[in-house]
């Protein structure tokens, strides 16, 4: 049996109400000591339950090396949540809440293994030449495909280029991407969404329709 | 053909054109995420449009609602694919 088909822990039957596991978590008491039991086992399955969805991206991975990156995964989660204890205003279950703790440091670290020997690749797409097929000759996805090459060269700065070909071509994972580049990936998003909003402004200047998601007016 | 002068995949097209707006930050959707979750599980029709975008815009964002959507369902019982269909459209 490999780690990643054991079952996750068995939470105990004794359950705790949101307000107490605010309380109990908050200060040092009564049910402090197995507040923090309970919790990191929460984190735990939230972690193994994302390393189990990874699973085919990790590919031969002995179960010790797994059990490190679920544990690591939990330990840094647990950290993280206790920092930010105070913020929990009961928009949603505590469990939900803690959950999603385990989840994001669970993927980090996965994608933090996969790429731990690789290259990020940070290059730039050549400007199409003028020389290019005429949209006459090509299909029309192509054309687009030739279209936003050209709008990436000329409409992006060169780290809005960067940062949009790691991540949406080479599909880099944006936690990797902003640890290599030293920044967030609060930050990353914030230069992909710029970028986006050139490059559809951009092709809306040359005439492209592009598609328009559904509005909430149109559901 | 060196890697910068390939072409670029209709997926890869369909990412870079995307319309994300309106802004919201990874940090803003993580703070939301959990409650933003359990109204997808219970049905709501009311959801947050920053919401909405930045879950079609941040592909790592949505993979971990995805996977919350799926660990909130095994708890709660619940059919999740109602919810997993909402955050891919």
């Amino acid at each position: 049996m490999t780690a990643l088909s054991r079952p996750d822990p068995v939470l105990p039957e004794l359950v705790i109400d949101d307000d107490d596991w605010f309380r109990l978590l908050s200060a040092p008491g009564p049910g402090h000591e197995e507040a923090l039991r309970r919790l990191h086992q929460l984190l735990l399955r939230a972690a193994r339950h994302q390393v189990t969805r990874m699973q085919a991206r990790l590919g031969p991975v002995g179960s010790v090396r797994v059990d490190d990156i679920v544990h690591q995964a939990a330990d840094e989660a647990m950290v993280s949540l206790l920092g930010k204890l105070s913020t929990f205003e009961g928009r949603s279950r505590f469990t939900t809440w803690a959950y999603k703790f385990g989840i994001l440091q669970a993927s980090v670290e996965v994608n933090r293994h996969l790429w731990r020997h690789r290259d990020v690749p940070l290059h730039e797409l050549t400007e199409p030449s003028a020389s290019d097929p005429t949209p006459e000759q090509v299909s029309e996805a192509a054309e687009l495909s030739t279209a936003v090459r050209r709008a990436i060269a000329q409409a992006l700065t060169p780290h809005q280029r960067t940062v949009a070909i790691a991540l949406l071509v080479d599909e880099v994972p944006i936690d990797v991407l902003a640890e290599r580049l030293g920044t967030t990936r609060n930050a990353l998003y914030k230069t992909l969404h710029d970028a986006r909003v050139r490059l559809r402004r951009e092709l809306d200047l040359r005439g492209y329709d592009l598609p328009m998601p559904r509005r909430e007016q149109d559901r | 053909m060196s890697a910068a002068d390939r072409d670029l995949s209709p997926e890869a097209v369909q990412r870079l054109t995307l319309d994300a707006e309106p802004w919201l930050s990874c940090d803003d959707c993580f703070e939301k995420i959990d409650e933003y979750v359990e109204q997808l599980l219970g049905g709501s029709r009311t959801l947050i449009p920053a919401m909405r975008a930045h879950l079609r815009g941040c592909g790592a964002c949505r993979d971990e609602a995805e996977s919350l959507v799926l660990l909130v369902a095994v708890d709660r019982g619940v059919d999740p694919e109602p919810a997993l269909r909402e955050l891919r459209r």
